[in-house]
């Protein structure tokens, strides 16, 4: 945000007034794009919103002679010229989105929330119409019309993968398939620049038998975001042989850009989190079927006992049943390993339809609002 | 002619406890009642300082809670809140408060304990700008450390000043029973041993968070030969971020609010001969004794180093221990200085007793220099 002084008596706000105070002049913007280092301090102490330390405050001194507080990732010294508000990432590169489902549309609202120019692309026109009827409704929850219009002036959604061509950054999350995902990857990288990136949102689908079927493997990746994408503050990055070092430092950039924090693994079945993840929701279900305990029971006692914030059943609730015995049944075909098999229960909860929130049913029933 | 007069003050212990808000402000009102030689019947009007009731507790609407501690009694009562200047504030709106009221009783009170370290932080934070300094990073330790390093800039001010303000309350607070650092005697060694927080302010150049409650009973007129007479009461404010001003190591509203409360006394600033200063950090109580006039700038370090602000020194800073070992209860910190002060003038501090005590000041900050209230009080007995 830049300052604001009045024209007529000089007075200068660091608000976002319109009006003088003084003489209730109209107020213009003070252009501050750079400034010099007065005092720096290396903050070691984390706080809500800035948890992750150490970090650094600047004081500057500005080219036009007010100063400015600013927050920096690295060590500068007094006297240091430092450049503010030059653009950022999200105003210098074209995202896309291929897909529509739960984390496509997450990961639409979180790029736009950011300030990244987006390009979305669905298989179908229904579907898309359907998902950003979503996203109005989510966007519309922290931002006025006139944000909301913003917004959408940076978003280009349709089925044209020739979109594509605008993008520097284009991220898959259609369904965890592999065919499906080979046949799109290989669409996508058609329709895209040579120098741009592509990734896929993969939970755990074999990397490199996704990097075969691509023209350029050294510029693929898998970027994995967690659900909800705008509050999930993971990042899984992981990425085959094939990938340039250069391609793994952009994507661990493009995360953190987002506010994240990439943790790079090597891509083996599930990554670590849903690795770890799957045997415990596993286990919480065989609870269940031998009794131990209600659902709700076996969740408070996972909550206060492992000091989790959610119960492993009402998480897979929320991740979809069907999500979670493909993982399963993905981590059986790629490890040998029978242990990793979706319980009995699983596999009828899926029979029946009940896969979790978004069919109202589970191992919770949402059809009701809850009291 | 004095402002006003303290007819008696009272003030629980700073540190933690498990005491709830209202049994702490009740403690404090209760000490300062006895303290007057008076009863809640003879107050006719209250002021409640508290900063982070909300956001800690969930706790709002004081002034009623203050109110239920006595039932029935439907007096006059607000709140008052300007981060940690919020107990001086209250002070000085109570004493324009008499030209209504005859009595009017002060409470500050703070609960900080049992709050999760990021959100504390994030919540003691909040006296700075949303926009400008805390979407930046910059926490409270943070702007002092800004302050820091613009001082050691421009004056040669060192760590090692530092070090010896830190050193001096600490041995200040072992002679204060109500004092958060009471029970612990600080080493050079526990210094050097402390972690970085902001730099160059390490752990023991931050004060405490403290739980307390302190309160004061004031008057137009003096009740007995223990009513303590107040000088000069001045309010002064800033621009809420230091990104707004154009000096970093010295706050404007310090000063004016200094010199304002000295003309209103009658005094000069060489006439002070002790004072409660506002050290939430020890580059804070630098920064004090600039502002107030006590030294030029860039002089302050020089008086710590030649230990002139020691207790047996010429000019006694912060003999209760100050915020950084006597503790900081938010809210309470401006009433547990005014505490302080009149304890000193009347001869009734103890083993902490200053020798020459005439006339004594409190300087009580809120954020970075936001706000700033700065009282003079007299002895008793010269009014």
């Amino acid at each position: 945000m830049s300052p604001r002084v009045c024209p007529s008596c000089g007075a200068r706000y660091s608000y976002e007034l319109e009006r003088c105070t003084f003489c209730d002049t109209e107020l213009v913007d003070t252009e501050s794009e750079s400034g010099v280092v007065l005092a720096v301090t290396e903050v070691s102490v984390p706080s809500v919103g800035h948890e992750d330390t150490p970090y650094w405050c600047a004081l500057l001194e500005t080219n036009d002679g007010g100063t400015l507080i600013v927050k920096l990732g690295r060590s500068v010294l007094v006297g240091q010229h430092v450049t503010v508000g030059v653009p950022d990432e999200a105003e210098r590169i074209v995202v896309g989105v291929l897909g529509t489902g739960l984390m496509g549309k997450g990961l639409v609202e979180l790029l736009l929330s950011c300030g990244y120019d987006v390009v979305w692309v669905a298989r179908s026109q229904a579907s898309m119409d359907t998902a950003r009827e979503k996203l109005t409704e989510r966007l519309s929850r922290v931002m006025d019309e006139g944000e909301l219009l913003e917004r959408y002036r940076r978003l280009n959604a349709g089925i044209d993968m020739s979109a594509l061509r605008r993008c520097d950054l284009v991220i898959e999350a259609i369904v965890e398939e592999l065919e499906a995902k080979k046949s799109w990857l290989r669409t996508a990288e058609k329709a895209m620049r040579s120098d741009a990136v592509l990734a896929t949102n993969t939970s755990g689908l074999p990397l490199d038998e996704l990097a075969c079927v691509l023209e350029r493997p050294e510029r693929f990746g898998c970027l994995h975001f967690f659900n909800p994408a705008t509050r999930m503050r993971l990042v899984e990055v992981s990425v085959p042989d094939t990938t340039s070092a250069a391609t793994l430092e952009r994507l661990e950039a493009f995360s953190r850009a987002l506010g994240k924090v990439p943790v790079t693994v090597s891509s083996r079945p599930a990554f670590v989190v849903n690795r770890v993840l799957m045997p415990l929701i596993n286990e919480a279900v065989r609870s269940l079927e031998e009794k131990a305990a209600p659902a709700e029971q076996i969740d408070e006692a996972i909550r206060l006992g492992l000091n989790h914030p959610m119960g492993p059943l009402e998480l897979a609730d929320l991740i979809g049943i069907d999500v979670i015995v493909d993982i399963m049944d993905n981590l059986v075909s790629r490890t040998q390993d029978a242990n990793y098999a979706p319980r009995p229960m699983l596999r009828q909860m899926v029979e029946q339809g009940h896969l979790g929130r978004k069919t109202r049913r589970g191992f919770y029933d949402y059809s009701a609002p809850r009291a | 002619m004095p402002q006003g007069y303290v007819l008696g003050v009272g003030k629980t212990r700073f540190g933690p406890t498990s005491k709830s808000l209202p049994s702490l402000a009740q403690e404090a009102i209760l000490a300062a009642l006895k303290d007057a030689g008076l009863e809640i019947g003879d107050i006719d009007a209250f002021i409640v300082a508290n900063y982070l009731g909300g956001p800690n507790e969930g706790r709002l609407h004081l002034n009623a809670v203050v109110a239920g501690l006595m039932p029935g009694l439907n007096l006059p009562g607000w709140r008052v809140e300007a981060a940690c200047a919020s107990g001086g504030v209250a002070v000085h709106q109570a004493l324009l408060a008499l030209s209504r009221y005859e009595r009017v009783l002060v409470v500050g009170v703070e609960r900080m304990s049992g709050i999760p370290g990021m959100q504390l932080t994030r919540n003691i934070g909040m006296a700075g700008d949303l926009d400008l300094d805390q979407s930046a990073g910059l926490n409270f330790p943070a702007s002092y450390a800004l302050v820091a390093q613009r001082h050691m800039q421009a004056y040669g001010t060192t760590t090692r000043d530092l070090e010896l303000i830190s050193l001096k309350n600490h041995d200040n607070a072992r002679l204060n029973p109500l004092a958060h650092f009471y029970h612990k005697t600080v080493t050079q060694a526990d210094i050097d041993a402390g972690a970085m927080v902001a730099s160059p302010l390490r752990l023991f150049d931050c004060c405490p968070v403290s739980d307390g409650a302190a309160a004061a009973v004031l008057s137009a007129e003096p009740r007995d030969r223990r009513s303590v007479p107040v000088l000069g009461s001045a309010l002064s404010t800033d621009a809420i971020s230091l990104s707004q001003r154009s000096t970093h190591t010295s706050f404007a509203a310090a000063r004016t609010a200094a010199s304002n409360a000295y003309r209103q006394a009658g005094v000069t600033a060489r006439d002070v001969d002790f004072a409660e200063v506002h050290d939430c950090f020890t580059i804070a109580e630098v920064v004090a004794m600039e502002d107030l006039a006590l030294c030029d700038p860039g002089e302050a370090t020089r008086l710590i180093r030649e230990g002139v602000t020691a207790r047996d020194g010429e000019l006694p800073i912060n003999a209760s221990g100050g915020l950084k070992a006597g503790g900081h209860a938010i809210g309470a910190t401006g009433v547990g200085q005014v505490y302080e002060v009149v304890q000193q003038l009347r001869g009734e501090a103890g083993g902490r007793q200053l020798g020459k005590a005439r006339i004594g000041l409190t300087h009580n900050v809120g954020g970075v220099g936001g706000t700033c209230a700065v009282h003079i009080m007299g002895r008793p007995d010269e009014s």
